[in-house]
Formats: structure tokens, C-alpha cells, sequence
């Protein structure tokens, strides 16, 4: 006997999608959200405390008040597509850019910023390039970066390499093969995945394709273009890739050990794995789980170089940032943009290093001296800065109804049940737009 | 005070019996069927909350909606695709085979230690309190922990590698199958040894005395009294265990997300995925309805063939 029948669950489905119904009929009328003030919508986490801060800062001087609101928790933009297009609609929102916000401008919910931007060209020309132009749809700016970048880094167990006799982490493809090598014969095993997760899988998929293809590959077919994942350079990322595979990088049980619930985390911390590929928050998340080892034995490096490919061995990928993005029916564009400013100003950049997020700003680095991690902070700016590319993960560029089937896929090519012909087709399969 | 309330209490009594005493018959009558009113509250909820949003998904499922703007009329598009969807076919055999294996694996586990716990002795009691424990827990704590547990570097199979090999069990069909049902086991067990416990006390102790002075042993009276006794009581249980089959879902969304790939993709998950994760409410719908109308269909058989309709109680005439 389950608690959840089917029944109650459709039903619920069907009220939910009954109300949405209802409450799209009434939106689109007016964004009345009472007078004089402007509704921000945030992803509820740890890093709300600055973005408080920066609503307070902004209505000690401003007429029209700004009002923060936060869902919390990882059903967000569930919840923000069932409201976007209703009367509760916020004015301006957080999301991930690239395929997070397309369905909104798809829909023409949204505000492109650049004549906001044309009226101050600070805010466009105070962010990092690479970044600021993740959240630009078909050619228009709709996202003003407001937290901090998260590129995916290649993370070691200090102590664990220098034990095997590798000196310094792999610059190139060759050189990690061969520390799988080494790894694999001392008994470790030489990379930690998550796969349970299935986006910690794709981040190894979003490399080699860039490494290997140049970021066009992904642009192309994103675009639409599907013939782009049968080209010679996709079959050879996954040549590539299958040949780690094969060589038990990951092991043999990797899909069922999970990032997300520490799994992944401790078999790096305590030792039992070399490496791991994550985004930048690893340094907190082991901080967290493990500080010891995080203060002394965690180490990182940029991907390594694939000799041949196309790809520049700078380029990166992950989350390049989040954006403010605006509604097309806000009544107070004026104050939004004003509002907006605030996301280069000092006090933002400060508050954000402080709780250890990279902003992205092109004043952020006379500030890093004054986060948790210099050194860490450094390194990682220094990595968006130089990038020709930064690639926003694949499951973020898509749209959302793509998710399910970029996992899948990716899933089942690292498990061996499709082969190259049979990710190319699910790659092919996805919906673009 | 002490004046009025004796008179009080006095009227009360007479003025009820004045009331119901001269048309008893006439006032019983319209007591026992009670007005289609009484039905009201219970019909407009009913009415409200299962057979308008019902409708509203048999007519979403005939349009594209992503949630933004208005649902489009799509035709037949989205009956087309399912018919043709690998997953959808598969979700179902999937949901089928879970039911099947829950089912098999609980029900004699259930009947065993139903019929165990249902003897008098105080060990007894307070084992079965702690069998019970399972049940009190919410399906996604319990999902939760067994997915720490089974960790395959820092978890159970880390320390039985003669059991679990490499302790892949997640990232196999069988073994992500094999953990489902094992989860689900462990958590309903104890409710339908619960029912097996209560319906074997009710069993009526001349069976059993009648049968030692014949000379039937144990396990003669086991097979001879008990079971057959408990009949209708396995029926009751394996309907609710099909219906709990047919409907897993928390577990599901915690330990697997239908991985490995689309392996362990039941029907009500997959429904969710297509709805809530890629945002295709008509496609989400469609399945529903597929959903509703298999449910209904395997009700009515259980029903029909388990005489549950008709069942009468087997202590008749003892």
C-alpha cells in the first residue's frame, strides 16, 4: 500500500495544470504587483543573503521599492514556468541563460535589455564577455549576470597522485590515459564519477567535444543543425571518451555512486580515487564534507589538451553564471534598470566573494585578496578571463525538454548500451527550440 | 442552579422520546436512506478534485502545452507518438514486472511472519512492534537512506563483496529492479504481516484443537487450517500490494530516476518526466489517461475474479 495512488497524483497534475489554465487566462492583462514596486524572483539558497543585501541597498535610494521573493530548493524553474505567464508573474527573475530562458523569449516574455544597455553601456562592458553573452538568445542581450561563474575544473587527491609518482596533474589527453594507467594498477580508482547524477557524466561528454571539435560542434547543433553529431570530430570525441572508459577510468560501479550525495566527494577525500571532474562549488561542497582535506590535500587543474584537436585548450565549460533577466510587461523598466547597475557595483562584488562566489565583473579582481581563497579565487578568474569559450553545460543550453534525453543518452554511451551510432541518433532526436 | 438543571435533564430524554416515539417507523425509515444532500459535500469534492481535473487531462492530452501561453490542439499527435515510444511500452512491462515482483517476494513473507507474530507470547508483541517500525517512515526517508546504504564504496555491498561483486546494483536493470523491489519489501512487509497477524487471531481456535486431536501436525495445520482461512485476507493484501505496485513513485525518484538510461522508467515516473521535467504537459497526459484506463481494467478483473464483490465471511456457520 502506497501512499501516493496514481489517481490523487493525476489529479493533483490536473488541478495544478487546471489553475495554471485559469491564471494564464488572467495573465498578460497588467503585472499589478501593488504600486511602486517590482517583484525579483530568486532560486532560495545560501547565497539569498547578498542578493537581500543588494535589494536593501537599492531601495534606500530608489521611489519604487524592489520585493524579493525566493523558491526554494531544486524545483525552481518547474515552478517559475508554471508562473511566468500568469498575474503572479515576477518582474525580473534568476535563471541559468542559454536554453533556461528560450522557451520565455520563444514565447516573447521577455524584455530584451539592449536598449537598457544602449542607454548604459556599464551594463554589458563591466562583465566578462564569455559570460555576459551566455544568457544573449538570437542575438539579443536578456540576462544581466548576478551571481557568481562555476567553470567545471579537474580536481585531485594530492596525496594519492604524489603516491602513485605522478608529479604534476595531466596537461594533455596522453598524459591522464597514462595516470588512468598508473592509478588503475595501484589499486585506485582513477577517477571518481557520480554517475547517478547523469550530468556529472555529461561534463566529460561537453570537454571532449570542445576539445576535440572546437565549440562550434555544440553551436551548430544547438542551432539546429543536426547533422553536426555525425561529423568525423563527434565520432572521434567519442572514440576518445570510450577509450577512457575502457581503460576503468571510472571503475566498473560508477553508476551507482552519486555525486549529489557525497558518494563521489568521499571516495577522492579518503583516498580511494584520483581524480574528479566537477564545477567550481567542489571546493566548498569537500570544504563541507571533508575540511581537512579540502585545506591541505585538494588540488586542481584546467582539463587537459587533446593533441590534434580543434579545440583551444583554454576554453572552458559549466555554469558560466546567473542572470537577471526581465519581463517584457514590467512597469518599472526604468527602476529594473537601475536596479540592474547594482550587479557591478563594489559592495556586490564584495558580498558575493565573501560568501565564495566568483563574480564575473571586471572589477572583481581588486577584490579577491578579500575572499575565503585567494589563491582559488585567482585561478578560476584568470581561467574565465583568458577562455575563447566557455560553454554553458548541454543540459542548461538545451531547452528543458531536452534534459531527460541528453541524460539518458549520456548514460547509456558510458554504460556501453548505445555505441557512437546510437548517441548520435538521441543527440540528433533532441528538441532544439 | 441546583434547581433548573435536574429539569434540564429530564426534558431532554422525554422530548426526544415524544418525538420518536409516535411514527418510529415512518422516522427510522427516512433515517436509514438518507437524503441525496448528504451526499453533496462529498460529491463536489469528488467532483472538484477527481473528475474535472480527469477531464482536464483526457483534453490537454489531445494538445501541445508547455506550460507558457496557451495549450495548442495537437490532434492525435501525442496518442501517435506514445504508440510508437519505446519507453512508454517499456514503462509499462516495467510496472507490471515491479508489481509482479512485489507481490511474489511480499506476500509469503508477509503470511510467514503474519502468522508467527499472531501467537500469544509477549517476545512476540514486542518484535512485531519493531517489524512495524518501516511502515511509520515516509517512502522518501526510506529511499533516501537505502540509497547511503547500498553505496557501493562506502555502503553494505562495500563490506559483502563476495555478495555484491563490484556493487554496481544501481547502475544494472537488475540490480536497480532487484533494489526496488527489495525497498519496497522492506517497507510494506511489515503492513501486511499486519493484516496476516490480525486475520490469523480471528481464525477460531476449535479449527485448530479439532485438527491436533485428528493428529495433524504444524505444518498440516498450516497448510490445512490457516492458509485456506486466509483466504479472503490474501486477497485484500495482494490487491493493495497491486495497487501499491502499480503506483511506486517515491522510490523510484530517489533511487534511480529511472536509470540506469530508461531502465527502471515505470509508467507513473515516466509521466511525471514527461509533464514536470521536459514540460509536455500533452504527452504527460496521455500517458496519464493510459495510466487511468489500465488501473480501472485491472480493478475490475481483481474484483471480478477474486469474487471480491461477493465475498462472504468464511466464519460463517463454525
Amino acid at each position: 500500500m502506497k501512499k501516493r495512488a496514481w489517481l490523487p497524483r493525476a489529479v493533483a497534475g490536473g488541478v495544478t495544470l487546471m489553475l495554471g489554465l485559469s491564471l494564464a487566462a488572467c495573465g498578460g492583462s497588467s503585472s499589478s504587483n501593488g504600486s511602486g514596486t517590482f517583484h525579483v524572483l530568486v532560486y532560495g539558497d545560501a547565497s539569498n543573503k547578498v542578493e537581500k543585501q543588494i535589494v536593501d541597498t537599492f531601495n534606500k535610494t530608489s521611489k519604487v521599492k524592489a520585493v524579493m521573493d525566493t523558491i526554494p530548493g531544486a524545483d525552481y524553474q518547474q515552478k517559475l514556468q508554471t508562473i511566468i505567464n500568469t498575474k503572479q508573474a515576477p518582474d525580473v527573475f534568476f535563471n541559468w541563460g542559454g536554453g533556461s530562458i528560450q522557451p520565455f523569449v520563444k514565447a516573447g516574455l521577455l524584455m530584451p535589455l539592449d536598449s537598457m544597455i544602449a542607454k548604459d553601456p556599464g551594463l554589458k562592458s563591466n562583465f566578462l564577455p564569455s559570460v555576459f553573452n551566455g544568457a544573449v538568445v538570437d542575438g539579443k542581450s536578456y540576462g544581466i549576470p548576478m551571481r557568481g561563474t562555476q567553470p567545471v575544473l579537474l580536481f585531485n587527491n594530492q596525496k594519492v597522485l604524489k603516491d602513485a609518482g605522478i608529479s604534476s596533474p595531466p596537461a594533455t589527453w596522453n598524459d591522464l590515459l597514462n595516470d588512468v594507467k598508473i592509478l588503475k594498477a595501484k589499486g585506485k580508482t582513477p577517477i571518481a564519477l557520480g554517475g547517478g547524477d547523469k550530468w556529472t557524466t555529461q561534463m566529460w561528454f561537453e570537454y571532449l567535444y570542445d576539445r576535440v571539435a572546437g565549440p562550434g560542434l555544440f553551436e551548430k547543433a544547438l542551432s539546429g543543425d543536426k547533422s553536426a553529431w555525425d561529423s568525423a570530430a563527434s565520432r572521434e570525441a567519442l572514440s576518445d571518451l570510450k577509450q577512457l572508459i575502457d581503460a576503468g577510468a571510472f571503475g566498473s560501479n560508477y553508476d551507482s555512486v552519486k555525486y549529489t550525495d557525497g558518494g563521489s566527494v568521499a571516495l577522492v577525500a579518503t583516498g580511494k580515487a584520483g581524480f574528479e571532474l566537477m564545477g567550481s562549488w567542489y571546493y566548498s561542497q569537500q570544504q563541507q564534507d571533508h575540511p581537512d582535506f579540502a585545506k591541505s590535500g585538494l588540488g586542481y587543474s584546467a582539463f587537459p589538451s587533446v593533441p590534434g584537436g580543434k579545440g583551444d585548450q583554454n576554453d572552458i565549460v559549466g555554469n558560466t553564471n546567473n542572470y537577471y533577466s526581465v519581463l517584457k510587461k514590467t512597469k518599472y523598466p526604468d527602476a529594473v534598470a537601475s536596479f540592474l547597475k547594482l550587479m557591478y557595483s563594489d559592495e556586490f562584488v564584495k558580498a558575493q566573494l565573501a560568501i565564495g562566489n566568483l563574480p564575473t565583473t571586471t572589477n572583481t579582481p581588486q577584490f579577491l585578496s578579500t575572499s575565503a581563497d585567494p589563491a582559488y579565487e585567482q585561478y578560476q578568474y584568470d581561467l574565465v578571463k583568458k577562455a575563447p569559450s566557455f560553454q554553458l553545460s548541454w543540459d542548461q543550453s538545451y531547452p528543458p525538454a531536452a534534459q531527460t534525453g541528453i541524460y539518458t543518452a549520456v548514460q547509456e554511451f558510458a554504460d556501453g548500451k548505445l555505441d557512437a551510432d546510437g548517441f548520435i541518433k538521441a543527440m540528433q532526436a533532441l528538441p532544439t527550440s | 442552579m441546583t434547581t433548573t438543571s435536574p429539569t434540564v435533564a429530564r426534558r431532554r430524554p422525554s422530548g426526544r422520546g415524544s418525538k420518536a416515539a409516535p411514527g418510529r417507523s415512518k422516522a427510522g425509515a427516512a433515517v436509514t436512506r438518507p437524503g441525496f444532500a448528504w451526499a453533496v459535500p462529498a460529491t463536489l469534492f469528488f467532483v472538484l478534485f477527481a473528475v474535472l481535473p480527469l477531464v482536464l487531462v483526457a483534453v490537454l492530452s489531445f494538445t501541445d502545452w508547455n506550460g507558457l501561453g496557451s495549450p495548442t490542439f495537437s490532434g492525435l499527435d501525442n496518442w501517435r507518438a506514445l504508440i510508437h515510444d519505446h519507453t512508454m511500452i517499456q514503462s509499462l512491462w516495467l510496472s507490471v514486472l515491479i508489481t509482479v515482483l512485489g507481490v511474489v517476494v511480499q506476500t509469503p513473507l508477509s503470511i510467514l511472519l503474519g502468522v508467527w507474530a499472531a501467537g500469544k507470547q509477549r517476545n512476540r508483541a514486542i518484535l512485531s512492534a519493531v517489524y512495524f517500525i518501516p511502515l511509520l517512515l515516509s517512502a522518501t526517508a526510506v529511499s533516501v537512506l537505502w540509497r547511503a546504504l547500498l553505496d557501493p564504496n562506502f555502503g553494505v555491498p562495500a563490506q559483502a563483496k563476495w555478495l555484491f561483486g563490484n556493487g554496481n546494483l544501481l547502475g544494472e536493470q537488475k540490480g536497480a529492479i532487484g533494489v526496488l523491489v527489495f525497498v519496497g519489501a522492506w517497507q510494506y512487509t511489515p503492513f501486511h504481516t499486519l493484516i496476516y497477524q490480525g486475520a490469523t487471531r480471528a481464525i477460531p481456535p476449535v479449527l485448530y484443537q479439532a485438527a491436533s486431536l485428528d493428529g495433524a501436525g504444524m505444518v498440516r495445520q498450516f497448510f490445512h487450517i490457516t492458509l485456506p482461512q486466509l483466504r479472503n485476507t490474501m486477497i485484500t493484501s495482494m490487491i493493495l500490494m497491486v495497487v501499491g505496485g502499480l503506483t511506486t513513485f517515491d522510490t523510484v525518484l530517489i533511487l534511480t530516476q529511472g536509470g540506469p538510461g530508461t531502465d527502471t522508467t515505470i509508467s507513473a515516473y515516466y509521466m511525471y518526466q514527461q509533464a514536470f521535467k521536459s514540460f509536455d504537459f500533452g504527452g504527460g497526459s496521455a500517458i496519464a489517461l493510459v495510466l487511468v484506463v489500465i488501473a480501472t481494467i485491472i480493478s475490475l478483473v481483481v474484483v471480478r475474479v477474486s469474487g471480491y464483490d461477493r465475498m462472504r465471511s468464511t466464519s460463517e456457520g463454525v
